[in-house]
């Protein structure tokens, strides 16, 4: 019983870790120099890259 | 009846695999069976379907900021229980597809029908885009295993994935002499796709050419 | 020590993760229209592998085991990419922001890359020890680097010459892909 109560603590904890990390990330300030940086890619649709184009259009509206 | 367009679009015009060009990583790698594709083709319409209803009821109340962590969250536990329900009761699948269930979570079909549309529609509707997603991937893997299947063993062998020793179909559709065995490696995997797709997208331009003629 | 280079001429050229396993065809296809941008991408994938394969396997046998959480295994290793992408892009951005020019777009391209979770996950299936995990973790990424090198200075070539319609984009990429592919497989004679 111990077991999946320690299991359901850890996961809780990795996904609280990893939403934290996500807004720090997203929270911290681009370096000078970098704000127009683009990767020069259109061939793969990955919506979990933040150079997907579906982001800029949602963050755009 | 926009509703049956937009089902039969995601077979072959927009098809997942061949006009989007996603989870190609898994369409490659597992078509060299139809055992292997029609497990990996059902694995995925049932994560994609649910993946989908859930992203949608949940829609209203997840923060905008935090959408693709919760997304990567809800998807990584879907599969999880999957691979679980395959290790029980299909072990001989298991061990084809091997680390290919688990690489469901980074199939980029599942988190790109989530971000695209589950987090826009209602339930109703974004279940079935995950059931239409996902028999466009299905008909695509199936279609690519066939072709492979039967150039490199000369026939198609269909087993129970439940229970191996059972066969369903058994066809031998030339002798083995004239099998092309590099249909079975990665570079029949490669080629196979190239045409497969290019052949869709040369009806994608047929259609699109028919529908401007329309309008004139 | 000979078994080891072993693994790792295996896991570069013979059993190379894009041509044999087709993982990571995304970045593949996406990121190799310019030699510039496939080397960043390379670089900053050998980097994440590394870092992940290191925290994973260590999380895995620390923790996971003793705790007899091993069916956590996937949940947990994706989730821990995904945090560690975002931790190294953060830091790179605070501290150099230098780095951050060269290799920063690429970063948020490798959470859901498959060839990082693919290694994570191999580490422990084939129950490596840590010299073993050391050196296919490495071989893994250096080989996806040199083939999406490789590869991008072809499509440079590829986009001065006349293909036919169907084919033009990806279509004459993944041919591209099976030729290199074929030529790879050539090697399979060195171990």
């Amino acid at each position: 019983m111990i077991k999946y109560i320690l299991a359901v603590l850890f996961f809780a904890a990795l996904v609280l870790i990893y939403i934290g990390l996500y807004l720090m990330n997203k929270k911290t300030p681009l370096p000078e120099g970098c704000e127009n940086l683009k990767a020069d890619c259109e061939g793969c649709h990955d919506y979990a890259c933040l150079h997907n184009p579906a982001h800029k259009e949602k963050e755009g509206n | 009846m926009n509703r049956i367009q937009n089902f039969k679009n995601g077979l072959i015009k927009d098809n997942p695999v061949f006009s989007l060009f996603l989870g190609i990583c898994s369409t490659l790698a597992i078509t060299t069976s139809i055992n292997n594709a029609i497990g990996m083709g059902v694995s995925v319409i049932i994560v994609l379907t649910m993946s989908n209803v859930i992203i949608s009821m949940i829609r209203k109340i997840t923060p905008d900021e935090i959408r693709i962590p919760v997304y990567i969250v809800i998807i990584a536990t879907l599969v999880t229980i999957i691979q679980m329900l395959i290790q029980a009761f299909a072990p001989a699948l298991n061990e084809s597809l091997g680390v290919f269930i688990p690489l469901i979570v980074v199939n980029c079909i599942i988190l790109g029908r989530a971000e695209s549309f589950a987090s826009k529609n209602g339930v109703f509707d974004s279940a079935l885009d995950g059931i239409g997603m996902g028999c466009g991937y299905t008909l695509a893997v199936l279609a690519m295993s066939v072709i492979r299947e039967v150039l490199s063993t000369g026939g198609i062998l269909i087993t129970n994935p439940f229970n191996t020793a059972q066969v369903i179909l058994d066809l031998t559709l030339f002798p083995e002499d004239f099998t092309i065995s590099l249909f079975g490696s990665p570079v029949g995997a490669f080629i196979t796709f190239a045409c497969l797709a290019a052949a869709v997208g040369a009806y994608k331009t047929h259609l699109d050419s028919k529908e401007k003629a329309k309008e004139k | 020590m000979g078994e080891l280079i072993t693994l790792l001429v295996t896991c570069v050229l013979i059993n190379n993760v894009i041509l044999n396993q087709f993982l990571g065809m995304c970045p593949f296809m996406g990121v190799s229209k310019k030699q510039s941008s496939a080397l960043g991408m390379g670089v900053a994938v050998v980097f994440v592998i590394v870092v992940a394969a290191l925290v994973t396997y260590g999380l895995y046998y620390l923790v996971l085991v003793p705790l007899g959480l091993e069916f956590m295994e996937l949940i947990t290793f994706i989730l821990v990419i995904a945090s560690l992408v975002q931790l190294t892009e953060m830091f790179i951005k605070k501290y150099s922001p230098s780095l951050y020019k060269s290799l920063g777009v690429y970063l948020p391209l490798i959470t859901t890359n498959c060839v990082v979770l693919n290694v994570c996950l191999i580490n422990i299936t084939n129950a490596y020890d840590f010299s073993h995990m050391l050196v296919y973790s490495v071989g893994t990424p250096l080989g996806f680097a040199l083939v999406l090198y490789i590869f991008s200075t072809i499509r440079e070539r590829l986009d001065l010459s006349s293909v036919p319609k169907a084919f033009q984009g990806n279509g004459i990429a993944l041919i591209c892909a099976a030729i290199m592919s074929m030529a790879f497989s050539g090697l399979a004679g060195i171990v």
